[in-house]
């Protein structure tokens, strides 16, 4: 018993600490600048370069704790800071590191510059987990660094969370352009803290109305899936049925023999008083239409009883004593 | 004199907060429609559970209100406001679900899973009406959101067009509610219509015992097949299978209890009174609105047809002996239970001894998790 609850209390630790994995495994490296001399300054009026990570994910993703580097023999040069609610990331957006080297200026100012660097590399807060990992070739000043599409494209070189979806890329990035790093692009007009390409998509309703503006389309897609789910439910619960009245079946035979072993079976010819008596219910119900409904029609019927006395309503018992005077 | 003026003042001031100052033709049209709703209730017990709350709610939507006291259902942070936000972020319609799987005895369908095939195949009555819709010139996501009412499921209704068309919700809960309160009118005709004298009398197996097992496994592998194929019909699918597995599993009946009673008449009041409420003149009497009504009488119709002949065609594959009586493919559109209590009183009409009630029960519920399924694919599609 000690056993099992070891166990359950060491599943227990390894999905928390997935989840805990998964949250920061949704964030990835979105953009990059190293040298800033005409572009965004940050509220203290300085240029530096920066560093923008993407909340890939549809849920907030809390980053204190978690490390940003560029050498990867140093995972941990500069950890976000933890107790500032600002690096709660909401859902499918974007953060913004200035890698100015004065840590002090603030939670998202870096320790240290981009100056010289190769790589930029986001890490869990255990230190070790790479959460991704790009390097970026050298680059003009006021140019960056980026992804074609916020938080698509490569994922990291190290990750143990996510090793099918980086299997995944890998594949995609194999087929595509060898000159650039799949999904990553030299950006001419960085774009800190927004996307890095703006869709000019149409509402799925509008596009909807494009290709099918006659709804015959969506009609036998969906129609055809509404069917599919039931006629799988169908299938399933047939078989389901069938192996429940096997299954009651043998049992039944399995008793008859056992009381044909044992010799209890009743083997005078007479039949219980009880199989009659279930026999003739049944006849009766069936003879008697007006019994063979299947369900009541639901009607009360409350008559009033008339009391002509009762103690409740005895007015002796309701009036006060007449009060008399004690001499 | 500097008084009686003062006090005149007021009281014309007070004149102009009044809904006696602020009334509207508008108004007056929507008082009468909310009060035929409570009057069809009470005198022809017409879904009175959701008739009175809707008809009432139609009352309190439509008192008209000096602009600015922050107690109308669209004025942000007013109390109706507040309970407007389970419709309009769709946190009722699923907690209402979660009563009715608590509620709904799914032996009848277990017993001849074949019955879920009419389920599926009434659910045209949403494809037909969302097909007219287009043709009408509204958006693929109004035309959804109007055609749900075909699913003949109040919740569903409310939860889809909530999305995709917020602005008709009003018009398209009243439209389903409504004609879910007229199916023992629209059915008859139409079944009687479609089917022979021979049809109408055939008797079906009585359904089989369903073990325990079988009824707790359901909730879960329907929930996981249903689930897995259509993830946007999760809210209304996994709480109706969740309450279907509280009431079967035998070990939570205090929750079952819970889900089938107090909760889901908690919800009832609060999702028919705002959305009564929601109908505000100004939004509902629109010709838009009379579009809807058309078009959902239009989708019941088309449900109920390709239910009853889906039947017939599925007897032309069955052994006789075998067969199903089509007079139960009109319940495959949900409204449980009056659509399977309109296949059994029709068909009471030509055999006295066949009672359908518990076969039509199949499909009615299979219609529930079609139009789940039906809503989840318009989701994902269109929102």
């Amino acid at each position: 018993m000690k056993k099992f609850y070891t166990l359950i209390l060491l599943l227990g630790v390894v999905c928390a600490s997935n989840l805990y994995a998964q949250n920061m495994s949704d964030m990835r490296l979105n953009e990059v600048l190293v040298t800033n001399t005409e572009g965004f300054e940050d509220d203290y009026g300085y240029r530096s370069g920066w560093i923008e990570l993407f909340n890939t994910s549809y849920g907030t993703v809390d980053i204190a704790g978690c490390y940003l580097s560029t050498d990867p023999n140093n995972l941990t040069m500069y950890m976000i800071p933890k107790g500032d609610v600002l690096t709660k990331v909401q859902p499918r957006q974007h953060i913004l590191f200035w890698a100015d080297g004065i840590a002090n200026r603030g939670t998202f100012h870096l320790g240290f510059t981009l100056d010289g660097a190769k790589e930029v590399i986001f890490t869990a807060a255990d230190g070790r987990t790479v959460i991704d990992r790009v390097e970026f070739p050298a680059l003009e000043p006021n140019k960056s660094y980026g992804r074609k599409m916020d938080g698509e494209g490569s994922a990291a070189e190290v990750g143990v969370f996510y090793t099918s979806y980086r299997n995944s890329l890998k594949d995609a990035e194999a087929k595509a352009d060898k000159s650039t790093k799949f999904g990553w692009i030299n950006m001419d007009n960085p774009t800190p803290s927004t996307n890095n390409a703006t869709l000019v998509g149409e509402s799925k309703s509008a596009m909807m109305a494009k290709n099918d503006p006659y709804g015959i389309f969506m009609t036998v897609t969906a129609m055809g899936v509404t069917f599919l789910v039931l006629a799988i439910l169908y299938i399933v619960f047939k078989q389901v049925g069938k192996f429940h009245i096997k299954k009651k079946s043998e049992n039944a035979t399995k008793a008859v023999a056992g009381i044909a072993q044992s010799g209890k079976a009743d083997t005078s010819g007479q039949v219980s008083a009880e199989t009659y008596a279930a026999i003739s219910m049944a006849i009766h119900l069936f003879m008697q239409d007006n019994e063979t409904h299947d369900f009541e029609d639901t009607v009360l019927t409350i008559n009033k009883v008339s009391r002509t006395y009762s103690p409740w309503s005895s007015k002796i018992y309701t009036l006060r004593e007449t009060p008399q005077l004690k001499k | 004199m500097v008084y009686e003026a003062s006090i005149f003042d007021n009281l014309t001031q007070f004149f102009m907060f009044t809904g006696f100052a602020n009334v509207t033709l508008g108004h007056i049209v929507m008082i009468l429609i909310g009060l035929v709703f409570i009057y069809l209730a009470i005198t022809k017990d017409w879904e009175p559970m959701l008739l009175i709350p809707i008809g009432f709610g139609i009352l309190i939507g439509n008192i008209p209100l000096f602009p600015g006291l922050n107690v109308g259902v669209y004025e942000q942070g007013s109390v109706l406001n507040i309970f407007y936000q389970g419709v309009s972020q769709g946190w009722y319609p699923p907690l209402i679900f979660l009563g009715i799987g608590a509620m709904t005895d799914f032996s009848a369908l277990i017993s001849n899973p074949k019955l879920m095939l009419i389920g599926a195949a009434a659910q045209f009555g949403i494809f037909g009406a969302y097909t007219l819709a287009l043709a009408l010139g509204f958006s693929p996501a109004e035309a959804g959101a109007i055609g749900i009412i075909g699913g003949a499921d109040g919740p569903t209704a409310i939860f889809l067009s909530g999305r995709l068309a917020p602005d008709m919700m009003g018009a398209i809960a009243v439209s389903a509610y409504s004609y879910m309160a007229l199916v023992p009118v629209i059915q008859p005709p139409i079944m009687r219509l479609l089917t022979t004298e021979k049809e109408r009398v055939i008797k079906m197996k009585p359904p089989r015992a369903v073990s325990p097992t079988e009824k707790r496994l359901f909730p879960i592998v329907g929930f996981l097949l249903t689930a897995f194929i259509v993830p946007s019909g999760i809210p209304l699918l996994g709480m109706l299978f969740f309450g279907n597995l509280i009431k079967e599993s035998g070990v939570t009946k205090r929750l079952a209890t819970t889900a089938s009673g107090p909760l889901i008449d908690v919800m009832s009041i609060l999702i028919g009174i705002t959305v009564g409420a929601s109908t505000q003149a100004d939004k509902f009497l629109q010709w838009s609105s009379v579009k809807i009504f058309i078009l959902g009488a239009f989708s019941f119709v088309i449900a109920t047809l390709t239910g009853v002949l889906f039947v017939k065609f599925f007897n032309l594959f069955l052994k006789e002996g075998n067969k199903i009586n089509p007079l139960i493919g009109n319940a495959g559109v949900s409204a449980v239970p009056d659509a399977a209590r309109v296949s059994n009183n029709v068909g009471l009409e030509y055999d006295k001894r066949n009672y359908l009630l518990m076969h039509a029960m199949g499909p009615n519920v299979a219609g529930v998790i079609g139009s789940a399924v039906a809503a989840g694919i318009l989701l994902a599609f269109l929102a």
